[in-house]
Formats: structure tokens, sequence, C-alpha cells
């Protein structure tokens, strides 16, 4: 009894205790230090025309496969967003962020989904340097292109347009390296960047070796093997912005689907991707806009195919000369702060492959179309239907599926407010 | 030996000076036409302001447009109003400039919300209760004594950069401040019979105003703050009205003033434009003139 007493006695003050003191009042508190936190939600219903485990096997020719649905990469599950058909939880993002001194700041952004957490981005920034030069460095978003920075949950469509996860996968170009951008002294925006980066994206660079250290099929290049340049101008006329920016990265080529198991392959060579981006929007009023929105990528991937047997022997082993190109190019409307609708075309404009020097033939009309509408309960809160009809992917017989799909999308933020870039 | 060691305390204060003498011409990057106002006033020929938002839009929503951050990056210092109000477009323009000296808490940055007592502040913080302002209602320029206040902060803002030319910030403050001294007499005497009058807003961006002037606003058009209008809001709005017989609705010029006119139908009460900057409205270019149209904008 005399124990129960006193324990009791013991909550209260620590109960008590804890709500009398006031935060100033405590000794070693450092709650005034906690960064800027925000959650934000992804999830999704999708009612696609393909079957989930025939998603998965669907190729894009001669440029990708795996855009679709779920795969498995030896132990590693690897789902893409908006995966199966019914619901998807996409991803809990969280953003920290705080200044860490007077010269850096620093941002880390985490994936959490079902298959595991994700280091998005997680990078320290400067601009202590003046003469409008800020550098960056950790694992970020590059800033090649228009799209490419963006998160996620900023797009206007619940996927990337075509041509960038047919080159770049589903994170862009997302890296660890370095990052210096200079703002020159002009009345008009004008901004020239150039990165280093370790170059391991998936679909399109990388420096590993493939196969057997000893005996490999392909040898790897210690990074970082992978630079990207870019040059952006922004003028106004009026209430009219147009933004347009250049873009080239140039980087070592690995591509490794050894482990696959029909048909597995690997690629080694060199890679270059260029990009194009044109934006205009058009403000009507305060919360009505019109905003086009077009880029242009070609990429050009030059080394060896390694054709693999199911023990990973090389039965074959041809040059190889990828040459190809495409664009997205999408009309958005902001009625107001409820309401936003949109259209999107997406097209593979060339893709020519040549395997040492004879032209493989390659099926053309390879587009997409998509529209969507979206509304906004608030600032934070975000429900979107998008509809879009894909000519271009192929099953493996070879055959062309249309494929139909619906998506539902909800995407939620709580914490603190974001702040938009253009 | 002491000789030089003289020359050299000579040549380091030439040293720290010589920069100063170089911002003799202030680019000042500001977020609202009226701090450019206001900053212009008290700086005079030895200053230009760049001003980065358009008066006649909704200040909380600027779009971040790139040529913004070519404002930002090439400017000697900047003047912000604060209380978040700027914070879903301002941040990413200051990370994007690569200046030094439009980075908050440095000598050459300015929070204006810093030097005013903030009114409205929320006792609870929760967005439940909307887009709110946790410090407070940030629409402080709106009452004319504040704008005294702040042209006192900007002065003294404007010496601590460079004080060679206190004397000058010194005198355009001084005369500034007895014009409008003289102006706030005028308006307070054209405002002294709508003292007491009840108004509806659409957001409350009189707050400031309404305080000074005795007015009381007894509801929003909007639910929340930040929430567009619902039509179970709107009827509750007009059966509001028509218990509390309130003398008019002050409407914004950045939103649409639809749901108002159709209170405005059923209840029979006036919908009055309320410009809440310079060149919110046309004819409205300077401070004066703003309160110039606001004190008689309620007949």
């Amino acid at each position: 009894m005399k124990k129960i007493l006193l324990s009791s006695t013991l909550c209260a003050a620590l109960v008590y205790g804890a709500e009398v003191l006031p935060v100033e009042k405590r000794t070693f508190d450092q709650s005034k230090f906690i960064p800027d936190i925000s959650l934000i939600l992804d999830a999704s219903y999708v009612d696609r025309s393909v079957k989930d485990d025939e998603a998965g096997h669907l190729e894009l020719p001669g440029v990708a496969h795996g855009l679709l649905g779920s795969h498995s990469h030896g132990d590693s599950n690897h789902a893409t967003y908006n995966a199966n058909n019914g619901f998807n939880l996409n991803y809990a993002e969280l953003v920290l962020s705080s200044s860490v001194d007077p010269f850096f700041t620093m941002d880390g952004v985490f994936h959490f989904s079902e298959n595991g957490v994700e280091i998005e981005e997680l990078f320290f920034t400067s601009n202590a340097l003046g003469y409008g030069t800020r550098i960056k460095g950790g694992k970020f978003n590059s800033n090649f292109g228009y799209l490419n920075e963006q998160h996620h949950h900023t797009w206007d469509f619940a996927d990337m347009p075509l041509v960038y996860e047919a080159f770049l996968g589903m994170h862009g170009i997302n890296e660890n390296g370095a990052q210096i951008q200079w703002t020159a002294p002009t009345p008009f925006y004008l901004m020239a960047g150039f990165e280093v980066l370790q170059g391991e994206n998936e679909q399109m660079f990388g420096n590993e070796t493939i196969g057997d250290v000893e005996n490999p099929i392909a040898e790897g290049k210690d990074g970082p093997t992978l630079y990207v340049g870019y040059v952006k101008a922004s003028y106004d006329i009026g209430n009219t912005t147009l933004l347009g920016g250049l873009s080239y990265a140039q980087g070592e080529s690995r591509i490794n689907h050894s482990a696959d198991e029909e048909n597995p392959h690997a690629f080694s060579g060199d890679a270059k991707l260029y990009g194009a981006d044109f934006v205009v929007l058009h403000a009507l009023d305060s919360y009505k806009s019109l905003k086009l929105q077009t880029e242009y990528l070609a990429r050009e991937l030059d080394g060896t195919q390694y054709a693999l047997d199911s023990d990973a022997n090389v039965i074959g082993s041809p040059a190889i000369l990828k040459k190809q190109d495409g664009l997205y190019s999408q009309l958005i409307y902001t009625h107001d702060k409820n309401w936003r609708m949109g259209v999107r075309y997406d097209t593979i404009l060339r893709n020519d492959i040549k395997t040492n020097g004879a032209t493989v033939e390659q099926p053309s009309n390879l587009d997409k179309y998509t529209a969507m509408i979206e509304y906004h309960t608030s600032e934070f809160a975000r429900f979107r239907v998008q509809y879009s009809r894909d000519n271009s992917m192929f099953n493996e017989n070879g055959q062309r599926e249309k494929i139909d799909t619906i998506i539902f999308q909800a995407n939620i933020s709580i914490g603190a407010h974001a702040a938009h870039s253009f | 030996m002491r000789q030089i060691g003289v020359d050299l305390k000579k040549l380091l204060t030439l040293l720290i000076l010589l920069p100063l003498t170089l911002l003799a011409h202030l680019n000042i990057a500001v977020s609202y036409p009226y701090i450019g106002a206001l900053t212009k006033t008290v700086g005079g020929e030895h200053i230009t302001t760049t001003v980065l938002a358009k008066g006649n839009w909704d200040p909380h929503f600027i779009i971040p447009r790139p040529s913004l951050i070519a404002k930002v990056r090439n400017a000697d210092a900047l003047i912000m109003n604060g209380a978040q109000l700027e914070i879903g477009w301002l941040p990413p323009l200051i990370n994007r400039a690569g200046n030094p000296k439009t980075s908050p808490n440095t000598p050459t940055f300015l929070n204006l919300s810093h030097h005013i007592e903030l009114i409205n502040k929320p006792s609870e913080v929760d967005r439940k209760d909307g887009d709110i302002h946790p410090d407070g209602n940030p629409h402080f320029h709106l009452n004319p004594e504040n704008i005294l206040i702040l042209a006192n902060v900007i002065k003294e803002f404007l010496i601590s950069i460079d004080t060679p030319d206190r004397a000058i910030y010194e005198k355009n403050y001084a005369d500034f401040s007895k014009i409008w001294k003289e102006k706030m007499v005028l308006w307070s005497q054209k405002m002294s019979d709508k003292k007491g009058l009840k108004v509806i807003q659409f957001h409350d961006n009189l707050a400031y105003f309404n305080k000074a002037y005795g007015l009381s606003n007894i509801g929003t058009i909007e639910p929340l703050p930040g929430i567009p209008p619902s039509s179970r809001h709107t009827i509750k709005t007009i059966e509001l009205i028509q218990k509390e017989q309130p003398c008019c609705i002050l409407h914004d010029v950045y939103h649409s003033t639809k749901t108002a006119d159709f209170i405005s139908q059923k209840t029979g009460i006036k919908v009055v434009l309320m410009p809440h900057d310079i060149e919110s409205l046309e004819n409205i270019d300077n401070l004066a003139s703003l309160f110039d149209y606001l004190t008689s904008a309620i007949k």
C-alpha cells in the first residue's frame, strides 16, 4: 500500500513537474533547436487494364523495362510508384531542414515505404560564398533539366514523364556528389551549374564491376564517373514568365541485368544525355494561371552489350550504339486554390539501335496521353484523378499492349509549410 | 616605430571603411510595395529599391518567378514584412540567390515584424483552424501609427548599414514623420464617426486598420484563414449579418467578390473594395494615397 502511494505521488510529481516548468527554464532544454519537420503521405488507388503480374514484364523496346509494377532483384524487392492494381502506399516522405551554423543549412528527405527507408536527399548547402554562388554536397536530385530536381509529390501528374522514366528511372538523376551553381549579376535570371556525381543510375549511368571481380564481364571504374552541366535563363513579359534551360550529362554506363530470370544481359560503355527545357507560365490573377512545360531529352549509349546464359557466362558481346530521344509537353490550368487540371503528351521520337554497325528494327509510335484533375481542400491536402493511355509498352512476345490506367492519388502533408520553387 | 603603428591603424580603419563607402548607392530589395515606398522615402537618393511582389496580388501567394532570384542576388540588403506572410514564396528565392547579404539574421537583413507588437496571436496553433499565422496577424502596416514605427526602424537599419549618410536618413525621416503625423490627424477626423461600426471581411486583412479606427470585424467570408468560402459558411454569414447589422463588407482586391456580391444581394449591405497596398488599385501610388483611400472608402 505504502509503495503504491509513494509511486503514485512520484508519478504525480513527475507529471505536474513537467507541466509546471516552462520550456525557457529547463536547464539543458534544446527543444528550440528542433529543425523544420514535415511529413508527406502519398497513396493511390490504381485501376490498370493489365494484370500486376503482366505489368512488371512489359518493356519499352530497346529503351527500358520494369517501368511498371514491382520486381525482385535478387534479395531486394523494388516497386515503382502506383505499382499495383488497387491500393498503394507509395511513401511517407519525412523532410527535416534547418540552419547548421552561419555558413550552412542542411536538408534531409527520407522515403519510408513498405520496402524500407530510402535516403532521397541528404545535403548541406552554403550561400556564404557570395557572388551569386551556391554550393551543395551530399545526396541530392541533380538540377539537370526542369523536372529532375522536383520531388514526386510536386509533379503535376502521378507518374513521371515517359522519356524521363525510360531514360533515367523513377528517381531521375539522384546521386551522391557535389554541386556548384552561379547566378549571374544580370537584371534577368541567368544561372549556370556544374555537378560531379558518383554515377550510379540504374537505368543509364553506372561504374560497378559486372560479374566476378577476378574475371569480370565488364570492369568497373572508381567514382565519381558522372558530370552534369546546365545553363538556365528566365525572362518576364508582363504577367508571363519564360524559363528555358540546356543541360548535358556525361558518364560511365553499366546496366546490370545479369540476375534477370529471362534473357540476362549487361551493358558497359559511355553514356551522354542532352536536355532542353522550356516553361511558360501566364498568371491571370493571384490564383489562376496557365503553365506550359516541355522537355526534350536525347541520349547516346555507346559500348558493349553482353548476352548471358543462366549461369552468367557471356554468350555474345556485340558492340552496341543507341541513339534515342523523346519529349513530353504538358499544359496545366490552375483555376483557383481548389481546382487544377491538365493534359500531357509523351513520346519517344527516335529509337535507333545499331548492333555491330547493323541497324536493329524498333517499333515506332511510342507515345502516351494523360489527363488529370485535382481538388485541394487546402494547401496541405490534394486529391487527384488521372487517366492515361500508354501506347509504348510491349509484352515479352514483342506485341504492343495498350494500357489504360486510372489513378486516384491522395497527397497529404503535415508540419512545416513548404515553400514552392518555380 | 610608434608612427608606423598609427599609420597602420589609419590604414586598417580605411580598409574597414572602404567597403562601406562602396555601398554608397545601396540597392535594397523589399518584399512588398509599401516597404519599397517607405524605404525610398527614408533613403531618398542614396538608395534604390527593388520591389519583389506586385501590389495588386495576394501577398500570401506570390509566384516565385526566377526573375525574383536575380533581384535578390543583386541586392545589398533585404527588408521583409515577416510574421510568416512571405513563408510560401521568399525562402526559396533567398536560398537560390547565393547572396549572403540577404540571408536572415545578417546585419543587412531586416524583418519588420520583429519591431511591431502583433495582434490576434493565436493561443493555440493547429491547422484545423486553417492556414493561420502563429506569430499573429501580419498585415500590420494598415495602421498608420505602425507606418511611423516602421519608418523609424527602416531609418535605423539604413544608418546601421550606411553610417556616413546618417544625417540624410535622419532628415528624411523627420520630414516624413512631420507630414505623416499631420495626415494622421486628418484621417482620424475623417474616421471619427465610424467608431464602433461593425464590418465583415473576406480575410482579416484590416485587423490593424480596424483597431486604429475602432471598427469591429464580426466575421469573414472565408470560413477559416486560407480556406475558400463554402455554401454552409456563406449561409451562416448571411444570418450573422441579418442579426448584427454590420455596415458593409470590406473586401480585398485580389479575391473574387462573387461570394461577397451574393451576400450583398441577400442582405442589402454594400461591398467596399479596400486596397491593402500601393498599386493594388489605380491611383494608389504612395502610402498617403493608400490611407486617403481607405479612410474615405466607407461612406
